[in-house]
Protein backbone atom coordinates (compact mmCIF):
# COMPACT_ATOMS: atom_id res chain seq x y z
CA UNK A 1 0.00 0.00 0.00
CA UNK A 2 1.13 3.77 -0.73
CA UNK A 3 4.37 2.74 -2.33
CA UNK A 4 4.02 5.95 -4.67
CA UNK A 5 3.63 8.00 -1.55
CA UNK A 6 6.59 6.01 -0.05
CA UNK A 7 8.67 6.70 -3.28
CA UNK A 8 8.07 10.05 -3.50
CA UNK A 9 9.40 10.83 0.55
CA UNK A 10 12.58 8.63 -0.51
CA UNK A 11 13.11 11.48 -3.32
CA UNK A 12 12.43 13.98 -1.01
CA UNK A 13 14.83 12.74 1.74
CA UNK A 14 17.73 12.54 -1.09
CA UNK A 15 16.66 15.93 -2.58
CA UNK A 16 16.82 17.60 0.67
CA UNK A 17 19.36 15.93 2.20
CA UNK A 18 17.45 15.27 5.71
CA UNK A 19 14.62 13.10 7.02
CA UNK A 20 13.01 10.10 9.00
CA UNK A 21 12.54 7.43 6.27
CA UNK A 22 11.03 5.04 8.47
CA UNK A 23 9.19 6.90 10.80
CA UNK A 24 7.27 8.43 8.14
CA UNK A 25 7.07 4.93 6.33
CA UNK A 26 5.03 3.30 9.88
CA UNK A 27 1.85 6.27 9.41
CA UNK A 28 1.67 6.83 5.67
CA UNK A 29 -0.68 4.17 5.49
CA UNK A 30 -2.94 5.31 8.65
CA UNK A 31 -2.54 9.00 6.73
CA UNK A 32 -3.92 8.02 3.51
CA UNK A 33 -6.95 6.28 5.00
CA UNK A 34 -7.36 9.31 6.88
CA UNK A 35 -7.42 11.82 4.43
CA UNK A 36 -9.01 9.46 2.02
CA UNK A 37 -11.94 8.23 3.31
CA UNK A 38 -12.65 10.05 7.14
CA UNK A 39 -11.63 13.61 7.26
CA UNK A 40 -13.72 16.73 6.32
CA UNK A 41 -11.41 19.34 4.85
CA UNK A 42 -10.93 22.19 2.06
CA UNK A 43 -7.92 22.78 0.82
CA UNK A 44 -8.69 25.98 -0.50
CA UNK A 45 -9.44 27.33 2.41
CA UNK A 46 -7.66 25.05 4.79
CA UNK A 47 -8.70 27.41 7.85
CA UNK A 48 -12.35 26.38 7.07
CA UNK A 49 -14.35 25.98 10.04
CA UNK A 50 -16.09 22.62 9.93
CA UNK A 51 -12.97 21.23 9.17
CA UNK A 52 -11.77 17.87 10.96
CA UNK A 53 -8.73 18.49 12.60
CA UNK A 54 -5.67 16.14 12.16
CA UNK A 55 -2.65 16.57 14.65
CA UNK A 56 0.67 15.08 14.15
CA UNK A 57 1.87 14.21 17.67
CA UNK A 58 4.80 13.14 16.77
CA UNK A 59 6.02 15.56 14.29
CA UNK A 60 9.14 13.48 12.89
CA UNK A 61 6.97 11.38 11.04
CA UNK A 62 5.86 14.85 8.83
CA UNK A 63 7.21 13.67 5.26
CA UNK A 64 4.20 11.23 5.33
CA UNK A 65 1.72 13.94 6.04
CA UNK A 66 3.12 16.26 3.48
CA UNK A 67 2.56 13.90 0.72
CA UNK A 68 -0.78 13.45 1.98
CA UNK A 69 -1.23 17.32 2.10
CA UNK A 70 0.26 17.57 -1.32
CA UNK A 71 -2.02 14.26 -2.85
CA UNK A 72 -5.46 16.33 -1.70
CA UNK A 73 -4.23 19.60 -2.84
CA UNK A 74 -2.86 21.40 0.05
CA UNK A 75 0.32 21.35 -1.15
CA UNK A 76 2.54 21.79 -4.66
CA UNK A 77 4.83 19.49 -6.17
CA UNK A 78 7.05 22.65 -6.07
CA UNK A 79 6.31 22.91 -2.37
CA UNK A 80 7.73 19.21 -1.83
CA UNK A 81 10.58 19.85 -4.27
CA UNK A 82 11.76 22.22 -1.70
CA UNK A 83 12.19 19.92 1.42
CA UNK A 84 14.72 21.42 3.98
CA UNK A 85 15.65 24.04 1.69
CA UNK A 86 16.10 27.57 2.17
CA UNK A 87 13.02 29.47 0.80
CA UNK A 88 11.23 26.28 1.14
CA UNK A 89 8.01 25.77 3.40
CA UNK A 90 8.56 22.15 4.47
CA UNK A 91 11.03 21.15 7.01
CA UNK A 92 11.82 17.81 9.30
CA UNK A 93 8.97 18.99 11.55
CA UNK A 94 5.94 20.58 10.40
CA UNK A 95 5.48 24.70 10.90
CA UNK A 96 1.89 25.55 11.54
CA UNK A 97 2.54 29.20 10.57
CA UNK A 98 3.68 27.57 7.24
CA UNK A 99 2.00 24.64 5.92
CA UNK A 100 -1.74 24.82 4.95
CA UNK A 101 -3.02 22.19 6.69
CA UNK A 102 -1.10 21.34 9.39
CA UNK A 103 -3.00 22.18 12.19
CA UNK A 104 0.36 22.28 15.01
CA UNK A 105 3.58 22.68 15.03
CA UNK A 106 5.25 19.48 16.33
CA UNK A 107 8.64 18.19 17.18
CA UNK A 108 9.21 18.26 20.37
CA UNK A 109 7.03 15.03 21.50
CA UNK A 110 4.09 15.38 23.91
CA UNK A 111 3.10 18.57 23.03
CA UNK A 112 0.18 17.51 19.64
CA UNK A 113 -1.53 15.86 22.83
CA UNK A 114 -2.65 18.07 24.76
CA UNK A 115 -3.20 20.27 22.30
CA UNK A 116 -5.63 18.10 20.59
CA UNK A 117 -7.13 18.18 23.95
CA UNK A 118 -7.69 21.66 24.00
CA UNK A 119 -9.13 21.86 20.22
CA UNK A 120 -11.26 18.77 21.41
CA UNK A 121 -12.39 20.98 24.39
CA UNK A 122 -13.03 24.09 22.34
CA UNK A 123 -15.20 22.41 20.10
CA UNK A 124 -17.00 20.34 22.15
CA UNK A 125 -17.68 24.19 23.98
CA UNK A 126 -19.17 25.38 21.27
CA UNK A 127 -21.23 22.46 20.08
CA UNK A 128 -19.91 21.84 17.32
CA UNK A 129 -19.52 18.01 15.67
CA UNK A 130 -15.63 18.65 13.82
CA UNK A 131 -13.54 15.51 14.81
CA UNK A 132 -9.92 15.73 16.02
CA UNK A 133 -8.01 12.75 15.46
CA UNK A 134 -4.19 13.19 16.73
CA UNK A 135 -1.38 10.75 15.75
CA UNK A 136 0.42 9.50 18.86
CA UNK A 137 3.90 7.47 18.88
CA UNK A 138 4.52 4.68 21.26
CA UNK A 139 7.93 6.02 21.98
CA UNK A 140 6.29 9.33 22.58
CA UNK A 141 3.72 7.70 25.00
CA UNK A 142 7.21 7.79 27.48
CA UNK A 143 5.86 11.73 27.73
CA UNK A 144 3.88 12.62 31.06
CA UNK A 145 1.67 15.26 29.16
CA UNK A 146 0.49 11.77 27.10
CA UNK A 147 -1.12 10.62 30.27
CA UNK A 148 -2.01 13.48 31.80
CA UNK A 149 -3.92 14.67 28.81
CA UNK A 150 -5.19 11.08 27.87
CA UNK A 151 -6.97 11.62 31.80
CA UNK A 152 -8.06 15.17 30.86
CA UNK A 153 -9.57 14.22 28.06
CA UNK A 154 -11.68 11.04 29.49
CA UNK A 155 -12.47 13.23 32.50
CA UNK A 156 -13.94 15.71 30.43
CA UNK A 157 -15.72 13.03 28.02
CA UNK A 158 -13.78 14.50 24.73
CA UNK A 159 -15.81 11.63 22.66
CA UNK A 160 -15.15 13.61 19.81
CA UNK A 161 -11.80 13.11 20.33
CA UNK A 162 -9.55 10.08 18.50
CA UNK A 163 -6.08 9.08 19.15
CA UNK A 164 -4.33 6.80 16.81
CA UNK A 165 -0.96 5.16 18.49
CA UNK A 166 1.39 4.75 16.01
CA UNK A 167 2.61 1.26 17.90
CA UNK A 168 5.83 0.58 16.25
CA UNK A 169 7.64 -0.85 19.07
CA UNK A 170 10.17 2.16 18.98
CA UNK A 171 9.29 2.00 23.02
CA UNK A 172 10.39 -1.28 23.42
CA UNK A 173 13.40 -0.05 22.41
CA UNK A 174 13.82 1.28 26.21
CA UNK A 175 10.83 0.82 28.32
CA UNK A 176 8.77 -1.63 26.49
CA UNK A 177 4.93 -1.22 26.60
CA UNK A 178 3.57 -4.78 26.44
CA UNK A 179 0.44 -3.76 27.92
CA UNK A 180 -0.40 -0.41 25.49
CA UNK A 181 -3.86 -1.11 25.01
CA UNK A 182 -4.49 -1.86 28.60
CA UNK A 183 -2.95 1.56 29.28
CA UNK A 184 -5.35 3.38 26.85
CA UNK A 185 -8.52 1.61 28.68
CA UNK A 186 -6.83 2.13 32.42
CA UNK A 187 -7.41 5.78 31.14
CA UNK A 188 -10.72 5.24 30.31
CA UNK A 189 -11.14 5.35 26.82
CA UNK A 190 -12.35 3.15 24.32
CA UNK A 191 -9.44 1.67 22.87
CA UNK A 192 -9.03 -1.35 19.72
CA UNK A 193 -6.14 -2.74 18.34
CA UNK A 194 -5.64 -2.32 14.73
CA UNK A 195 -2.76 -3.45 11.87
CA UNK A 196 -1.70 -0.13 10.78
CA UNK A 197 -0.57 -0.89 7.56
CA UNK A 198 -4.40 -2.51 6.21
CA UNK A 199 -6.16 -0.01 4.82
CA UNK A 200 -9.41 -2.47 5.20
CA UNK A 201 -8.60 -2.21 9.21
CA UNK A 202 -7.84 1.44 9.24
CA UNK A 203 -11.20 1.94 7.78
CA UNK A 204 -13.41 -0.53 9.86
CA UNK A 205 -11.74 1.11 13.00
CA UNK A 206 -11.79 4.40 11.88
CA UNK A 207 -15.81 3.71 10.71
CA UNK A 208 -16.80 2.10 14.41
CA UNK A 209 -15.60 5.50 16.23
CA UNK A 210 -18.70 7.07 17.36
CA UNK A 211 -16.83 11.01 17.49
CA UNK A 212 -19.73 12.13 19.87
CA UNK A 213 -19.74 15.01 22.13
CA UNK A 214 -20.26 13.09 25.30
CA UNK A 215 -18.50 9.54 25.72
CA UNK A 216 -15.32 8.57 26.66
CA UNK A 217 -12.40 9.33 24.02
CA UNK A 218 -11.20 6.63 21.33
CA UNK A 219 -8.08 5.30 20.78
CA UNK A 220 -6.71 3.22 18.17
CA UNK A 221 -3.55 1.40 18.30
CA UNK A 222 -2.28 0.86 15.32
CA UNK A 223 0.60 -2.20 14.94
CA UNK A 224 3.00 -0.82 12.53
CA UNK A 225 6.47 -1.59 11.17
CA UNK A 226 9.02 1.12 11.35
CA UNK A 227 10.10 1.41 7.71
CA UNK A 228 7.16 -0.50 6.38
CA UNK A 229 7.63 -1.90 2.86
CA UNK A 230 11.28 -1.71 2.48
CA UNK A 231 12.85 -4.98 4.34
CA UNK A 232 16.68 -3.02 4.92
CA UNK A 233 14.80 0.13 6.55
CA UNK A 234 12.32 -1.46 8.73
CA UNK A 235 13.25 -2.35 12.38
CA UNK A 236 14.86 0.44 14.59
CA UNK A 237 18.53 0.38 13.21
CA UNK A 238 21.00 2.98 11.35
CA UNK A 239 17.91 4.26 9.67
CA UNK A 240 16.27 6.78 11.72
CA UNK A 241 17.49 9.78 10.60
CA UNK A 242 19.65 8.60 7.67
CA UNK A 243 19.48 9.50 4.21
CA UNK A 244 20.39 6.57 1.39
CA UNK A 245 23.80 6.59 -0.43
CA UNK A 246 23.02 5.79 -4.38
CA UNK A 247 23.84 2.18 -3.98
CA UNK A 248 20.80 2.01 -0.66
CA UNK A 249 18.63 4.81 -2.98
CA UNK A 250 18.36 1.81 -5.87
CA UNK A 251 17.58 -0.87 -3.38
CA UNK A 252 15.33 0.81 -1.42
CA UNK A 253 13.44 2.37 -4.47
CA UNK A 254 12.96 -1.75 -6.33
CA UNK A 255 11.53 -3.12 -3.00
CA UNK A 256 9.02 -0.21 -3.57
CA UNK A 257 8.58 -0.72 -7.05
CA UNK B 1 -19.30 45.51 47.05
CA UNK B 2 -18.11 46.52 43.50
CA UNK B 3 -15.28 45.26 41.70
CA UNK B 4 -13.47 47.89 41.63
CA UNK B 5 -13.30 48.98 45.25
CA UNK B 6 -9.99 47.95 46.52
CA UNK B 7 -10.03 48.60 50.31
CA UNK B 8 -12.93 47.30 51.82
CA UNK B 9 -13.00 47.77 55.39
CA UNK B 10 -10.35 49.13 58.37
CA UNK B 11 -9.69 46.64 61.38
CA UNK B 12 -7.36 47.38 64.28
CA UNK B 13 -4.21 45.95 64.92
CA UNK B 14 -2.46 44.62 67.67
CA UNK B 15 -1.07 48.28 68.47
CA UNK B 16 -4.23 50.19 68.49
CA UNK B 17 -3.23 51.84 64.87
CA UNK B 18 -5.77 51.34 62.04
CA UNK B 19 -4.37 49.50 59.52
CA UNK B 20 -6.16 48.83 55.85
CA UNK B 21 -7.42 45.64 55.09
CA UNK B 22 -6.77 45.28 51.25
CA UNK B 23 -9.49 43.38 48.57
CA UNK B 24 -7.10 40.36 47.70
CA UNK B 25 -5.46 41.03 43.70
CA UNK B 26 -6.83 37.56 43.57
CA UNK B 27 -10.38 38.21 44.71
CA UNK B 28 -9.74 40.99 41.95
CA UNK B 29 -9.15 38.57 39.83
CA UNK B 30 -11.92 36.61 40.49
CA UNK B 31 -14.64 39.62 40.09
CA UNK B 32 -12.84 40.75 36.71
CA UNK B 33 -12.71 37.22 35.58
CA UNK B 34 -17.11 36.87 36.17
CA UNK B 35 -17.46 40.76 34.63
CA UNK B 36 -15.35 40.03 31.55
CA UNK B 37 -16.73 36.51 31.21
CA UNK B 38 -20.59 37.76 31.10
CA UNK B 39 -19.86 39.64 28.28
CA UNK B 40 -17.24 37.94 26.22
CA UNK B 41 -18.00 34.50 25.37
CA UNK B 42 -14.70 33.59 24.25
CA UNK B 43 -13.07 33.87 27.98
CA UNK B 44 -12.87 30.62 29.33
CA UNK B 45 -10.75 29.81 32.46
CA UNK B 46 -8.35 27.13 33.10
CA UNK B 47 -7.25 26.49 36.65
CA UNK B 48 -4.77 23.98 38.16
CA UNK B 49 -6.39 23.04 41.48
CA UNK B 50 -6.44 26.49 43.16
CA UNK B 51 -8.54 29.47 43.37
CA UNK B 52 -11.49 27.50 42.79
CA UNK B 53 -13.88 28.85 45.28
CA UNK B 54 -13.12 32.41 44.87
CA UNK B 55 -13.81 31.80 41.16
CA UNK B 56 -17.43 29.76 41.63
CA UNK B 57 -19.48 32.99 40.68
CA UNK B 58 -17.71 32.85 37.05
CA UNK B 59 -18.29 29.17 37.10
CA UNK B 60 -21.83 29.80 37.55
CA UNK B 61 -22.28 32.79 35.35
CA UNK B 62 -20.48 30.77 32.68
CA UNK B 63 -21.25 27.76 32.41
CA UNK B 64 -19.10 25.28 30.58
CA UNK B 65 -16.13 28.11 30.19
CA UNK B 66 -14.60 26.93 34.03
CA UNK B 67 -12.47 23.63 34.34
CA UNK B 68 -10.78 23.00 36.97
CA UNK B 69 -8.19 20.69 35.07
CA UNK B 70 -6.27 19.73 38.39
CA UNK B 71 -2.06 19.06 39.01
CA UNK B 72 -1.18 18.72 35.14
CA UNK B 73 0.21 22.15 34.40
CA UNK B 74 1.75 21.26 31.22
CA UNK B 75 -0.76 19.72 29.53
CA UNK B 76 -3.92 22.78 31.21
CA UNK B 77 -1.23 25.83 29.23
CA UNK B 78 -1.27 23.07 25.76
CA UNK B 79 -5.04 22.81 26.05
CA UNK B 80 -5.47 26.53 26.99
CA UNK B 81 -3.52 26.94 23.86
CA UNK B 82 -5.49 24.22 21.62
CA UNK B 83 -8.66 26.09 22.87
CA UNK B 84 -7.02 29.28 21.48
CA UNK B 85 -6.46 27.16 18.37
CA UNK B 86 -10.40 27.16 18.03
CA UNK B 87 -10.77 30.66 18.75
CA UNK B 88 -11.37 30.95 22.54
CA UNK B 89 -9.56 33.38 24.91
CA UNK B 90 -7.64 31.65 27.78
CA UNK B 91 -6.52 32.57 30.94
CA UNK B 92 -4.65 29.69 32.61
CA UNK B 93 -4.32 30.05 36.30
CA UNK B 94 -2.26 28.82 39.00
CA UNK B 95 1.14 28.53 40.94
CA UNK B 96 4.05 30.65 39.20
CA UNK B 97 6.55 28.69 38.94
CA UNK B 98 4.24 25.87 37.45
CA UNK B 99 3.10 27.96 34.77
CA UNK B 100 6.18 29.36 34.05
CA UNK B 101 8.83 27.88 34.73
CA UNK B 102 7.88 23.64 34.68
CA UNK B 103 5.69 24.36 31.83
CA UNK B 104 7.71 26.52 29.95
CA UNK B 105 8.45 24.65 26.50
CA UNK B 106 4.58 24.31 25.72
CA UNK B 107 4.50 28.60 26.76
CA UNK B 108 7.10 28.41 23.78
CA UNK B 109 5.90 26.15 21.80
CA UNK B 110 2.07 25.97 21.44
CA UNK B 111 1.27 29.56 22.11
CA UNK B 112 4.37 31.65 21.07
CA UNK B 113 5.66 29.39 18.06
CA UNK B 114 2.26 28.96 16.63
CA UNK B 115 1.22 32.77 17.79
CA UNK B 116 -1.60 31.51 19.96
CA UNK B 117 -3.13 34.42 22.41
CA UNK B 118 -4.10 33.56 25.97
CA UNK B 119 -3.33 34.82 29.45
CA UNK B 120 -0.94 33.14 31.91
CA UNK B 121 -2.20 34.69 35.39
CA UNK B 122 -0.35 33.62 37.98
CA UNK B 123 -0.18 33.66 41.90
CA UNK B 124 2.38 33.55 44.10
CA UNK B 125 5.05 35.77 42.89
CA UNK B 126 8.49 35.77 43.89
CA UNK B 127 8.57 35.26 48.24
CA UNK B 128 4.71 35.16 48.42
CA UNK B 129 4.73 31.29 49.76
CA UNK B 130 7.64 32.77 51.77
CA UNK B 131 7.45 29.36 53.97
CA UNK B 132 6.98 26.59 51.24
CA UNK B 133 10.98 27.31 49.71
CA UNK B 134 12.66 27.54 46.41
CA UNK B 135 9.97 24.97 44.89
CA UNK B 136 7.13 27.33 45.11
CA UNK B 137 8.95 30.86 44.52
CA UNK B 138 9.51 32.04 41.20
CA UNK B 139 11.76 35.14 40.65
CA UNK B 140 13.00 34.01 36.82
CA UNK B 141 8.98 34.65 35.13
CA UNK B 142 9.54 38.13 33.17
CA UNK B 143 12.77 36.85 31.91
CA UNK B 144 11.72 33.86 30.90
CA UNK B 145 8.22 35.02 28.87
CA UNK B 146 10.37 38.01 27.46
CA UNK B 147 12.65 35.52 26.13
CA UNK B 148 9.88 34.37 24.06
CA UNK B 149 8.03 36.37 21.07
CA UNK B 150 4.55 37.27 21.09
CA UNK B 151 4.31 38.04 24.28
CA UNK B 152 3.52 40.72 26.79
CA UNK B 153 4.22 41.08 30.81
CA UNK B 154 2.25 42.62 33.22
CA UNK B 155 3.07 42.68 36.95
CA UNK B 156 -0.68 44.76 38.41
CA UNK B 157 0.52 45.32 42.03
CA UNK B 158 -3.09 46.74 43.05
CA UNK B 159 -6.79 45.52 42.41
CA UNK B 160 -7.41 48.80 40.05
CA UNK B 161 -4.09 47.70 37.70
CA UNK B 162 -4.94 44.18 37.56
CA UNK B 163 -8.93 44.53 36.48
CA UNK B 164 -7.78 47.86 33.88
CA UNK B 165 -4.76 46.38 32.55
CA UNK B 166 -6.31 42.92 32.33
CA UNK B 167 -9.68 44.79 30.27
CA UNK B 168 -7.03 47.03 28.19
CA UNK B 169 -4.97 43.45 27.08
CA UNK B 170 -6.57 40.21 27.56
CA UNK B 171 -7.67 39.47 23.93
CA UNK B 172 -5.30 41.26 21.74
CA UNK B 173 -4.02 38.08 20.02
CA UNK B 174 -0.90 38.02 22.53
CA UNK B 175 0.07 35.62 24.86
CA UNK B 176 0.12 37.65 28.31
CA UNK B 177 1.45 37.07 32.14
CA UNK B 178 -0.10 38.47 34.68
CA UNK B 179 2.37 38.02 37.60
CA UNK B 180 -0.27 38.64 40.37
CA UNK B 181 1.50 39.27 43.50
CA UNK B 182 -0.55 38.93 47.32
CA UNK B 183 0.99 42.03 48.31
CA UNK B 184 -0.19 45.71 47.22
CA UNK B 185 1.79 48.61 47.09
CA UNK B 186 -0.95 50.48 48.54
CA UNK B 187 -1.01 53.98 46.56
CA UNK B 188 -3.07 55.49 45.05
CA UNK B 189 -3.12 56.00 41.50
CA UNK B 190 -4.97 57.86 38.88
CA UNK B 191 -6.78 55.89 36.87
CA UNK B 192 -6.35 57.43 33.86
CA UNK B 193 -2.34 57.08 34.35
CA UNK B 194 -2.89 53.00 34.30
CA UNK B 195 -2.78 52.11 30.21
CA UNK B 196 -0.86 49.21 29.16
CA UNK B 197 2.43 49.78 28.05
CA UNK B 198 2.90 52.86 30.20
CA UNK B 199 5.25 53.81 32.98
CA UNK B 200 3.90 56.27 35.43
CA UNK B 201 5.41 58.59 36.96
CA UNK B 202 4.64 59.10 40.77
CA UNK B 203 6.74 62.26 41.86
CA UNK B 204 9.15 64.57 40.18
CA UNK B 205 12.93 64.95 41.20
CA UNK B 206 16.00 66.19 39.61
CA UNK B 207 18.86 63.80 41.26
CA UNK B 208 17.93 60.58 41.20
CA UNK B 209 15.44 58.59 39.21
CA UNK B 210 14.02 55.03 41.32
CA UNK B 211 12.43 53.33 39.00
CA UNK B 212 10.22 50.44 40.55
CA UNK B 213 7.39 47.90 39.81
CA UNK B 214 5.89 45.72 41.89
CA UNK B 215 4.51 46.18 45.76
CA UNK B 216 7.94 47.54 46.39
CA UNK B 217 6.53 50.64 45.41
CA UNK B 218 5.18 50.95 48.70
CA UNK B 219 8.69 51.05 50.66
CA UNK B 220 9.98 53.01 47.66
CA UNK B 221 7.68 55.52 48.44
CA UNK B 222 8.86 55.63 52.12
CA UNK B 223 12.41 55.64 51.31
CA UNK B 224 12.20 58.67 49.16
CA UNK B 225 10.33 60.96 51.99
CA UNK B 226 13.10 59.63 54.22
CA UNK B 227 16.00 60.22 51.51
CA UNK B 228 14.18 63.63 51.10
CA UNK B 229 14.76 64.83 54.44
CA UNK B 230 18.68 64.89 53.56
CA UNK B 231 18.25 66.24 50.01
CA UNK B 232 17.67 63.72 47.94
CA UNK B 233 15.10 65.06 44.97
CA UNK B 234 13.78 61.63 43.81
CA UNK B 235 11.96 60.96 40.46
CA UNK B 236 9.82 57.98 41.11
CA UNK B 237 8.83 56.05 38.31
CA UNK B 238 6.28 52.84 38.58
CA UNK B 239 6.06 50.19 36.17
CA UNK B 240 3.38 48.16 35.75
CA UNK B 241 3.79 46.76 32.17
CA UNK B 242 7.30 44.62 31.81
CA UNK B 243 6.60 43.90 28.42
CA UNK B 244 6.52 46.29 26.15
CA UNK B 245 8.59 48.74 28.67
CA UNK B 246 7.86 52.10 28.26
CA UNK B 247 11.60 53.74 28.17
CA UNK B 248 10.29 57.25 27.19
CA UNK B 249 9.50 58.15 30.27
CA UNK B 250 12.93 56.41 31.87
CA UNK B 251 15.14 57.89 29.12
CA UNK B 252 13.85 61.03 29.85
CA UNK B 253 13.86 61.09 33.47
CA UNK B 254 17.63 59.52 33.41
CA UNK B 255 18.97 62.40 31.08
CA UNK B 256 17.94 64.28 33.56
CA UNK B 257 19.02 62.63 37.17
CA UNK B 258 21.98 60.92 35.82
CA UNK B 259 21.44 58.72 38.52
CA UNK B 260 18.73 55.66 38.73
CA UNK B 261 18.27 53.08 41.02
CA UNK B 262 15.71 50.10 39.82
CA UNK B 263 14.22 47.85 42.65
CA UNK B 264 12.39 44.48 41.58
CA UNK B 265 11.56 41.29 43.27
CA UNK B 266 12.98 39.39 40.04
CA UNK B 267 16.29 38.14 39.41
CA UNK B 268 18.49 40.57 38.68
CA UNK B 269 19.45 39.18 35.33
CA UNK B 270 16.36 39.37 32.69
CA UNK B 271 14.53 41.62 34.81
CA UNK B 272 13.50 45.10 34.45
CA UNK B 273 17.01 46.93 35.31
CA UNK B 274 18.64 44.72 32.56
CA UNK B 275 15.98 46.04 30.21
CA UNK B 276 16.59 49.17 31.74
CA UNK B 277 20.86 49.59 31.01
CA UNK B 278 20.16 48.37 27.61
CA UNK B 279 17.09 51.34 27.27
CA UNK B 280 19.58 53.83 28.78
CA UNK B 281 23.58 52.77 27.49
CA UNK B 282 23.45 55.73 25.13
CA UNK B 283 22.59 58.24 27.34
CA UNK B 284 26.26 58.00 28.82
CA UNK B 285 27.68 59.46 32.06
CA UNK B 286 25.18 57.59 34.53
CA UNK B 287 25.20 56.09 37.33
CA UNK B 288 23.55 52.58 37.87
CA UNK B 289 22.36 50.50 40.88
CA UNK B 290 19.64 47.73 41.02
CA UNK B 291 18.12 45.68 43.97
CA UNK B 292 16.97 42.75 42.95
CA UNK B 293 17.98 38.83 43.45
CA UNK B 294 21.19 37.18 42.58
CA UNK B 295 20.54 33.60 43.74
CA UNK B 296 18.28 30.83 45.59
CA UNK B 297 17.03 31.89 48.61
CA UNK B 298 16.95 29.17 50.85
CA UNK B 299 15.59 31.25 54.29
CA UNK B 300 12.10 30.85 55.83
CA UNK B 301 9.82 33.17 57.39
CA UNK B 302 7.51 36.07 56.20
CA UNK B 303 7.38 37.24 52.88
CA UNK B 304 8.63 40.77 54.33
CA UNK B 305 11.67 39.25 56.11
CA UNK B 306 13.06 37.17 52.69
CA UNK B 307 12.59 40.43 50.56
CA UNK B 308 14.75 42.56 53.66
CA UNK B 309 17.22 40.00 53.36
CA UNK B 310 18.35 40.95 49.94
CA UNK B 311 17.75 44.53 50.49
CA UNK B 312 14.13 44.81 49.31
CA UNK B 313 12.86 47.24 52.06
CA UNK B 314 12.67 50.84 53.03
CA UNK B 315 16.11 50.40 54.97
CA UNK B 316 17.28 48.52 52.20
CA UNK B 317 16.88 51.11 49.20
CA UNK B 318 17.85 53.93 51.94
CA UNK B 319 21.14 52.40 52.34
CA UNK B 320 21.54 51.28 48.62
CA UNK B 321 20.75 54.55 47.54
CA UNK B 322 22.88 56.47 50.23
CA UNK B 323 26.04 53.90 49.93
CA UNK B 324 26.19 53.91 46.11
CA UNK B 325 25.36 57.45 44.98
CA UNK B 326 26.77 60.87 45.58
CA UNK B 327 24.19 62.99 45.77
CA UNK B 328 25.75 66.18 43.76
CA UNK B 329 22.62 68.65 44.57
CA UNK B 330 21.93 68.08 48.25
CA UNK B 331 21.88 71.87 48.83
CA UNK B 332 21.51 73.14 52.11
CA UNK B 333 20.03 70.20 53.44
CA UNK B 334 23.20 68.70 54.54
Amino acid sequence: MNKEHRRKIVDMVISGKDGHIPSAFSIIDIISVLYKNFLKFNAKNHMWEDRDYFILSKGHGCLALYVILKEHGFLTEHDLSMFCKPGGILGEHPDCTKVPGAEASTGSLGHGMPFAVGIALGLKIRNKSNRICVLVGDGECHEGTIWESANVANNLRLGNLCVIVDWNGSAAQLMPFDDLPAKWRAFGWQTTVVDGHSEEDLKVAFSKVQFNSHGAPTAIIARTIKGKGVPMLEGHGIWHHKIPNEQEYKIIMEALS
Amino acid sequence: MAPQDTQRTGIQNNHGGIILKLKKIRQQFADTMLEVGQKDPNLVVLIGDISHFVLQPFAKACPGRFYNIGICEPTIVSMAAGLAKTGFCPVVHTIAPFILERSFEQIKLDFCYQKLQGNLITVGSAFDYSNLGCTHHCYSDFALMKLLPNTQVVYPASCQEFNMLFKQTYNNTYLTLFRVPEQQHEQKIDPSLIQFGKAVKLSEGNNLTIVVTGPQLKNVMEAKNILSETGWDIEVIYVHTLLPLDLTLIRESVKKTKKVLVVEEHNRFGGLGDDILHGIYDIGEIQFQSIAIDTFVHDYGTYEHLCSSIGLSTEGIVKSVQNNFKNSNKGAYV
